[in-house]
């Protein structure tokens, strides 16, 4: 069914594309003007080729500020997470992860609660209640950087501490938000997988959630900078979207492997479901060794697609740890540990996390799966 | 007009029981939390449950008579995105970019209408399509991006406060007041129950069905078009996937305040008792500790149970 409404929806899309242009054509409308590659139009920053890496300068502090904050050193806090969606692998993990963290200081109280939609008004309704119910921190995965801002805002107008994971607000809407990876380095990181896959003058596609979802947006505009600096030869065929959803990604996967045929090289997967569906497209299509897989996945979902070698790499960080680290940083934030100005956060068992661009914790540099270490990780 | 002088009673008896269910809703869930019962935490409610309102204002129209819109969300996303369309990327000025988004979302209901009447589609299947059609138009419109960067007099249209209360307050108020009137005292409202009951008698006694449709359409796509607009303010951003499943919002409020799904009964009144027990249900469980899934369960029960005892006494009076 939701195969069927999605292809009643893109026929649709065409439709609209046609009437559009009919329309509109003496209007010239900015985005359509430009090629589309599922990317946002925000500037791109792509690092430097090969295996260089620069360190950025140091910024000021650009988050936002509490309005009258008790005095929280060493007491109890009473913390509510709210991650985009509950109910899906990727961020139990990190609930999980919050959670260890939570019992591992002994003095938070903390609890999960979010949509089983990833939908911007729940999440912001359920924001509002736990602001009227009373908390004193607030650990967020924005659905959307700019709709969540304003309610963010009030929670620091409240005196709350906010800090972010995952998916990051506008900066002055929350205090701090634990990076998981800079966008530019996964992009840096995925490109050069694929280079080394299909060559320096592949083709390759792309599979992503859907081309507002900011997180993938993001990958995708600085995969397309990176691409274009350091590897001007390779050919991006299209993007495809495909919701977070398997039977969908599995589909738009083959259809990709029809359309191209001998000219597709390469897929990319951009959301933890895509990935792991593209490489069973590539298995059914016996096209194992042929079309490389890669992209985003968690390493259980992967497991048999890098044993059987119908994949090499795939790259991701750990969503446990994410949700750890955005634990500390809150309870660093309240003994008033971490402040403007901090240069490294203590995150218990993680270490020492470093501070980049103003008010983002640094979790590490995106880690590649493969055969040889895949088998150590659960989840 | 023996119709609603039949059906008056009826509702009455329906409206009843929501308000002794509010009330008790708001008594059981003040003892929850103290923060709920409080002038700031209500008024607040009225902010979050402006937009669904609206739109369940229009669908008690359509349902009244006998028909349904499943194409309300897909019209507040369409008119969410043009709206940021032509005043970012075709220049013009927000206000006129506001009438032109919202005159748009008329047009969509208007074409429902006109598919409905003039092509004798059930309005199931025709406001399925346009369902489809608005929300696809609204994805090729934005072409997966989102418009930001309202100006800060836009934001405030649904971010601010007029005397005590947010804007949305009066706006609600104001046009649950005027539905109420259209609804139970004009000539058209009589002809919207009227056709919900038997619309070929209705037909044959006179009274243009087709026109009356066409506007009940219409209007539902006005109050969307509305609804949209002040989302946008609300959360100052614009996405094509704003207002997804919100019919289904809309017409559980609508059918919750007594409305016949068949049509020939209902009125505004008892969709806002519907929507207030909702939004209470909603914010109080939540305040009092109740994880959402847990507040949608709870919903749900409550519309069920509802619909039992409403059932029950229609029976008893259908056999006396």
């Amino acid at each position: 069914m939701p195969i069927q409404k999605r292809f009643a929806e893109k026929t649709s899309t065409y439709l609209a594309n046609i009437i559009l242009t009919s329309v509109l054509t003496t209007v010239n409308i900015n985005a359509s003007a430009r090629s589309w590659t599922g990317a946002d139009d925000l500037p791109t920053a792509p690092l430097s080729c090969g295996t260089s890496t620069a360190s950025a300068a140091p910024r000021a502090y650009d988050g936002g500020t509490p309005v009258k904050a008790p005095n929280r050193k060493d007491k109890r806090l009473n913390v509510v997470d709210v991650p985009k969606i509950v109910g899906i692998g990727y961020f139990n993990a990190t609930s999980k992860g919050i959670a260890a963290a939570a019992k591992e200081l002994g003095n938070v109280e903390v609890r999960t609660d979010g949509s089983t939609k990833a939908n911007i008004d729940d999440q912001i309704t359920s924001i509002d209640n736990y602001i009227t119910r009373g908390v004193d921190g607030i650990l967020f995965a924005a659905n959307d950087p700019v709709a969540i801002a304003p309610i963010l805002k009030r929670a620091l107008a409240r005196g709350i501490n906010v800090v972010g994971y995952d998916a990051d607000a506008a900066r002055n809407a929350r205090q701090w938000f634990v990076n998981q990876a800079e966008f530019n380095s996964m992009a840096k990181v995925l490109i050069d997988t694929l280079a080394r896959e299909i060559g320096a003058g592949g083709s390759f596609a792309i599979v992503t959630s859907t081309f507002v979802t900011p997180n993938q947006a993001r990958w995708i505009a600085e995969m397309s900078a990176y691409q274009a600096k350091c590897f001007p030869q390779m050919k991006w065929l299209e993007t495809v979207e495909a919701q977070e959803d398997n039977v969908l990604s599995f589909t738009q996967t083959t259809t990709l492997i029809n359309k191209y045929g001998n000219k597709l090289a390469g897929i990319v997967g951009m959301t933890t479901v895509a990935t792991p569906a593209a490489a069973e497209a590539i298995a059914q299509a016996k096209k194992c060794g042929k079309v490389a897989v890669i992209g985003m996945a968690t390493p259980n979902a992967i497991k048999p697609y890098l044993n059987n070698g119908c994949m090499k790499s795939a790259v991701l960080w750990n969503p446990v740890d994410l949700g750890y680290a955005a634990m500390y940083a809150l309870r660093a934030i309240a003994d008033e540990t971490l402040k403007p100005g901090s240069v490294s956060l203590k995150a218990g068992r993680l270490g020492e996390l470093k501070v980049v661009k103003g008010s983002e914790i640094l979790l590490g540099e995106p880690y590649v799966f493969t055969k040889s270490n895949v088998n150590r990780f659960d989840f | 007009m023996n119709v609603q002088a039949a059906s008056l009673p009826r509702c009455f008896r329906h409206e009843a029981l929501l308000l002794v269910l509010l009330a008790a809703a708001l008594l059981s869930l003040a003892w929850q939390s103290d923060r709920f019962l409080t002038a700031d935490n209500l008024l607040n409610q009225a902010r979050l449950m402006t937009e669904v309102s609206l739109i369940a204002i229009g669908m008690t129209f359509v349902i009244v008579s006998g028909g349904i819109d499943l194409s309300v969300g897909s019209i507040f996303g369409l008119v969410a995105i043009s709206m940021g369309v032509l005043w970012q990327s075709c220049g013009l000025p927000l206000p006129l970019a506001m009438f032109l988004a919202i005159a748009a979302g008329g047009m969509a209901g208007w074409l429902n209408g006109f598919v409905v009447t003039r092509f004798g589609v059930p309005s199931l299947i025709a406001t399925l399509a346009t369902l489809i059609l608005y929300r696809g138009l609204a994805e090729g419109i934005s072409q997966g991006r989102s418009v930001r960067g309202y100006p800060e007099w836009f934001l405030q249209l649904a971010q601010g406060d007029l005397f005590w209360a947010p804007h949305q307050f009066w706006l609600l108020t104001t046009c649950a007041v005027v539905a109420t009137l259209i609804l139970g005292w004009t000539t058209f409202g009589r002809a919207t129950y009227a056709i919900g009951a038997n619309e070929t008698a209705t037909w044959f006694s006179g009274i243009d069905t087709r026109c009356t449709k066409v506007w009940i359409y219409t209007a539902s796509g006005l109050l969307s078009a509305m609804a949209a607009v002040i989302f946008v303010s609300r959360v100052s951003t614009t996405r094509s996937d704003m207002g997804t499943g919100m019919e289904l919002e809309a017409i559980t409020a609508v059918v919750l305040g007594g409305t016949s799904i068949f049509g020939g009964r209902g009125t505004v009144v008892g969709t806002v008792l519907g929507l207030a027990l909702i939004q209470a249900l909603k914010n109080g469980l939540s305040l009092a500790g109740v994880k959402s899934d847990g507040v949608i369960v709870v919903i749900g029960l409550v519309l069920i149970f509802t619909s039992i005892i409403s059932n029950l006494c229609s029976h008893d009076e259908g056999r006396s």
